[in-house]
């Protein structure tokens, strides 16, 4: 946590004050306790609590030992860049032209393939690299706290 | 008398029921793995046997329900040869009929369904039905990601962006393999009246196209255009007292991978559906790739094309870079693969317009017939159409040929 962001935190926050902070997103009972740790800048990844296998994107049983007991549990936060692209132009034909945004999709360190997708954020985007070593922290969007990462190490020039 | 091949040739072996009730406060996805998982159980079979998934629904890309995306991940089922979502009675006969063709051999038929806002008063005060309902799109089921500020990598360009810079850093190839693609693909356009751009271009061109999302520029995607396409099958039978020299259906195969529905968390490069298609077809035709003569690999985006080539065999991963520098014909600006392949003889998605790959179809049946003129292709007798081959949706392979 960088303290970058100025988003309210919310400790436990009510379905209902799930609801009503993220307006836009697909929320069920799969998902709504990621959801719920994002409020509290915490990121929560479901993991089986029979065979340890992290499920993501969520679901309410394991795919590996077909286990229901499948527990939101927060992860490290550590991780590399799997995949990015930097996003010049916005599919919303209205957009203004701004600077390109990078979203990458990172690998984080608890198991092979679990991936979460967040801009890269205090790095210039031309210098984002495949395979570098990120950390999670927070950016504000809209008034709430979302995941992003940030280089670990130090930043090589230029690709 | 009408025919029925199929006549005891099915059975149903396994069934799996969840309870029923008004408000079970449980997603739709939830209720069907738990009567997925009981009919597998019921059959006492291991799940890596189902080859086929009909799921529910009417949609392919329809996420955050049940269809066949997200049941094969949910159920780490890895590899099936089969899939489409159905609903009402019909699904049932879908899944059958896959199976009387041999696409697979044990197909797996789920249907869930949840009681929607306008159909109670409480299920309208329910905020996790309230909120699916706002975000559920036509088909029936949620479309997720658009609306995400998770932004989401679903069925979209972002991702195959992402992994046109996987792929270049992986194998070392540089940006001239999807440049190579785009041309061949606009000069065979050039002389296919139908095609919507028809300007030559150069690789320089290419290079110099605006930049979408880095490193995807303009001339790596396909062009969205007005256009209608339709063909029709019938018995081998009875398409040889037709006008027309028949083209035979050889072989057909489908894919899905166990990660299928968020780029993001998809598997490595060689494992995504488009492989196992394609190594479907394989174990389902007696051509090869040595026999062709046309092929029409998926190119929505250039890097799909790439997959195709890949995947079907002409050369191992990472090596189409060099594949088509080798079968490069200046003088024409096209290229062959093995030295006599012709590659989008149509102009592809990216020139002839995007039709879902369905032009590819009719493109592959007129050169077998022989009719195309200036244009013909000579003696082209065989044809692998991969179209639509995403990385995950419905990635057909079909081998056609002539007599």
């Amino acid at each position: 946590m960088t303290g970058m962001a100025d988003a309210a935190e919310v400790t436990h926050a009510t379905d209902a004050e799930v609801f009503a902070a993220l307006p836009a997103v697909l929320i069920d009972r799969d998902n709504v306790e990621h959801y719920r740790g994002l409020l509290a800048r915490r990121l929560l990844i479901n993991r089986c609590a029979a065979c340890g296998y992290w499920v993501y994107p969520h679901r309410p049983l394991c795919p590996k030992c077909w286990s229901w007991d499948v527990v939101p549990t927060q992860v490290s936060g550590d991780g590399f860049v799997f995949l990015c692209t930097l996003v010049h132009q916005e599919r919303d034909p209205d957009a203004a032209p701004g600077e390109p945004v990078s979203t990458a999709a990172v690998e984080l360190v608890e198991q092979p393939g679990l991936r979460y997708l967040a801009p890269v954020v205090n790095c210039p985007p031309d210098r984002v690299r495949l395979d570098m070593p990120v950390r999670l922290t927070w950016v504000d969007r809209d008034g709430v706290a979302w995941p992003a990462f940030q280089p670990s190490g130090p930043i090589e020039g230029g690709r | 008398m009408a025919r029925n091949p199929l006549k005891d040739q099915l059975a149903v072996v396994g069934v799996g029921s969840t309870p029923y009730g008004r408000d079970l406060k449980r997603t739709e996805l939830s209720l069907a793995l738990e009567a997925a998982t009981a009919a597998v159980e019921d059959a006492g079979l291991d799940r890596q046997e189902i080859d086929g998934i009909c799921g529910t629904g009417m949609d392919p890309l329809a996420m955050g329900g049940s269809g066949f995306l997200t049941l094969q991940g949910a159920l780490g089922i890895e590899k099936t040869t089969w899939q489409k979502n159905g609903w009402l009675g019909s699904c049932f006969v879908y899944a059958a009929e896959a199976v009387f063709s041999g696409l697979c051999d044990t197909v797996l038929v789920v249907q869930a369904y949840t009681r929607g806002i306008g159909m109670s008063r409480s299920a309208a005060a329910d905020p996790f039905r309230l909120r699916s309902a706002q975000l559920r799109a036509a088909g029936g089921h949620t479309i997720v990601g658009q609306s995400d500020p998770a932004r989401r990598w679903i069925h979209s360009g972002e991702p195959y962006a992402a992994w046109m810079a996987r792929y270049l850093h992986d194998y070392g190839a540089t940006k001239d393999v999807f440049a190579r693609i785009a041309v061949n693909n606009r000069t065979h356009a050039t002389t296919n009246p139908r095609a919507a751009m028809r300007t030559p271009i150069t690789m320089e061109d290419y290079h110099a196209s605006r930049v979408i999302w880095e490193p995807m520029q303009m001339l790596d995607m396909d062009v969205p255009v007005d256009c209608g396409e339709a063909l029709i099958i019938t018995t081998a039978e009875r398409a040889r007292d037709l006008r027309h020299s028949p083209v035979y259906i050889h072989a057909m195969s489908l894919g899905g991978s166990r990660v299928g529905e968020y780029y993001d968390n998809s598997l490595g490069w060689t494992e995504n559906a488009l492989w196992i298609s394609l190594a479907g077809l394989r174990e389902r035709s007696d051509l090869t790739i040595d026999d062709l003569d046309l092929f029409f690999p998926y190119d929505g985006y250039t890097i799909d094309t790439v997959g195709c080539i890949e995947a079907a065999g002409f050369c191992k991963p990472g090596e189409t870079a060099d594949l088509l520098a080798s079968g490069w014909d200046a003088e024409a600006n096209i290229y062959r693969l093995g030295g006599h392949t012709l590659v989008s003889t149509n102009g592809g998605a990216l020139s002839h317009g995007r039709a879902g790959g369905f032009n590819f179809y009719t493109e592959a049946v007129r050169q077998l017939r022989g009719t195309e003129g200036e244009r013909q292709v000579p003696d082209a007798r065989t044809a692998l159409v991969c179209a639509g081959a995403s990385f995950f949706h419905d990635p057909a392979s079909v081998m056609l040929r002539t007599d």
